[in-house]
């Protein structure tokens, strides 16, 4: 049972984070590659202000969704300027720089890879508590996400995708909104890293590579672009069908290597079937 | 000062590979407007098949080679009838094409990792002949990989200025609707071009699996980098871009993996992005 909560949580995590992606590649139209580093940013930041300061774990949370959040800003400010698959390759870059970052400053417990040790409060102490915490955060942050996408900042970002011009010539900056958007993902997806870290309770810097960014991709591919349904959709049946897989009785080497096939053929599928994947309203313009 | 000459002998041999992946991948850019990542699966694809033939087989080392890098053609020409066409035939764009050749290499990379286990596979039995000049030491291997480089850069030359299909490459790069406009074989000219690329990735693959070996993500890893090197270059003049942009990251690598080991890759990627940020469109470009 325990395990069947644990999955649970780590489907909501992902939720926050497919629906933070979804936000700026479906409903904006920024090709964003790098979703791991955020998520990587908040796991580590939320870790280290339990760990080494004795901040209170949702505090410490809090504060590394925000941290994330200027993170986020901080590096899209020289990418600004970048359009269409330059900007791709740039935030496809950052995850390399990132993953330096934190395999070469990230604090490490003696003898392991990685940190473990974070002191967890009640609500997130066992299994079950943990996932009805993750899962109240998760729809509070879906139904967040879906006013935004409803409100007039909403028919901005999706203005920003369509018709730059025409947001222009109201006299407002495409730009500005790029960056609104780009900070609320960041600290989404970095809220997303510090429930990921409770959940796992040991973090290295291999759960952020550039394959965790192509993860949310997948998600959100299969789920459908610009559609907070397809956001919560993509991870919710990917990981139930990837759990399916393990009572198939394959022997446990098997298990990675067909998941990442089969997470190949479904982006291969959805960009030559269904660009907009399953429920989408979009789908990728170039 | 003998460290600092050992070094870029070091850069220049890694330059070598590099240049070998980068160029095919730059034509293929160039021409097609296809992001290509797969053509690093391409590239260990024919590493991995030697290795089958030559070690596990016992066929002739040259033979092997040689059968390696032909099936390496075919398998860039499958990739591109298989899911390129398919996907830009339903309306996908340059970054659709790149989704789709990122699953690409997910689903290879998976296979090579069910082969090997993770476990990096090396082709060659005996140390490498190693060759002094005055305090430099540099290994004949390399002089082999420079070699070819040399000669297939020689011959990519000529193939673009001397003849009649290279012409057609260039117009592609230049203005694709026109090339079709003036009656040229845009689909022909496509399938050469994938076969060509994908040899000259499997001629790297071939080397690379002989020398320092491979493990399933050999090939992402070094496409990337690949990548980075075609940025740098540009690919407005791809033969000068990509053996300029593979010179500078073979010569960054080395260097920054003797002082600085634990950065390279950081090093590699703040390079590129500080890059495309002064000149989106390479230093030639």
């Amino acid at each position: 049972m325990d395990h069947i909560f644990f999955l649970g949580t780590l489907i909501c995590v992902w939720i926050i984070v497919s629906v933070a992606a979804n936000l700026v590649i479906g409903y904006t139209g920024m090709l964003a590659m790098g979703q791991a580093v955020y998520l990587g940013f908040g796991a580590y930041a939320a870790s280290c202000l339990n760990i080494f300061l004795g901040v209170n774990y949702f505090v410490a949370v809090a504060i590394a969704a925000v941290a994330s959040g200027f993170v986020a800003v901080l590096t899209l400010l020289p990418l600004l300027r970048l359009e269409g698959m330059y900007f791709a390759l740039a935030t496809l870059g950052l995850n390399f720089v990132f993953f330096d970052l934190f395999r070469n400053l990230g604090p490490r417990v003696e003898g392991s890879e990685g940190l473990y040790g974070i002191i967890l409060p009640a609500a997130l102490a066992t299994p079950t508590a943990q996932f009805f915490t993750t899962l109240a955060v998760a729809v509070l942050c879906i139904i967040a996400a879906a006013r935004l996408v409803k409100s007039p900042l909403g028919r901005a970002l999706r203005a920003t995708r369509d018709r730059p011009d025409a947001l222009l010539s109201l006299g407002k900056s495409p730009t500005a909104y790029h960056i609104v958007i780009w900070g609320v993902a960041g600290a989404l997806t970095g809220l997303a890293g510090g429930l990921y870290a409770a959940t796992l309770f040991y973090i290295d810097p291999t759960l952020f590579t550039i394959n965790a960014s192509i993860l949310v991709l997948v998600y959100i591919g299969v789920g459908g672009l610009a559609s907070i349904g397809g956001s919560i959709l993509g991870p919710v049946l990917l990981i139930t069908f990837t759990e399916a897989l393990r009572y198939l009785g394959l022997p446990s080497t098997l298990m990675g290597p067909i998941q990442q096939a089969l997470y190949g053929a479904l982006l291969i599928g959805v960009m030559i079937f269904r660009r907009k994947g399953l429920v989408g309203t979009h789908d990728f313009q170039e | 000062m003998a460290n600092a000459l050992q070094l870029l002998t070091i850069g220049i041999g890694i330059a070598g590979y590099y240049a070998l992946v980068a160029v095919g991948f730059a034509i293929i850019f160039a021409t097609l407007r296809i992001f290509h990542i797969a053509h690093g699966t391409v590239f260990i694809a024919a590493g991995y098949l030697f290795f089958f033939l030559y070690r596990v087989y016992g066929v002739d080392m040259l033979w092997s080679g040689l059968a390696a890098i032909v099936v390496a053609a075919l398998v860039g020409l499958a990739i591109d009838k298989a899911v390129y066409i398919p996907v830009m035939r339903r309306g996908g764009g340059l970054f659709s094409v790149f989704i789709a050749s990122l699953g690409v290499s997910l689903i290879f990379d998976a296979g090579f990792l069910v082969y090997t286990k993770g476990v990096i596979t090396v082709a060659r039995t005996a140390p490498l002949a190693i060759i002094s000049v005055g305090g430099v030491t540099f290994r004949a291997l390399d002089l082999l990989v420079l070699a070819v480089v040399f000669m297939v850069y020689g011959l990519l030359y000529l193939w673009f200025h001397r003849t009649k299909t290279g012409l057609a490459v260039r117009g592609l790069t230049d203005n694709r609707g026109l090339a079709a406009v003036v009656g040229m074989n845009v689909g022909q000219t496509r399938t050469l071009i994938f076969l060509v690329a994908s040899a000259l990735a499997g001629i790297a693959g071939v080397l690379t699996a002989y020398d320092t070996g491979i493990a399933p993500d050999t090939g992402s890893r070094t496409l990337f980098v690949a990548v980075v090197a075609v940025i740098l270059g540009g690919v407005r003049n791809i033969l000068l871009g990509t053996i300029f942009g593979s010179l500078s990251l073979g010569i960054l690598t080395a260097y920054a993996g003797f002082f600085f080991p634990e950065w390279v890759t950081f090093g590699v990627f703040s390079t590129m992005i500080a890059l495309i940020l002064v000149r989106p469109r390479g230093v030639f470009g």
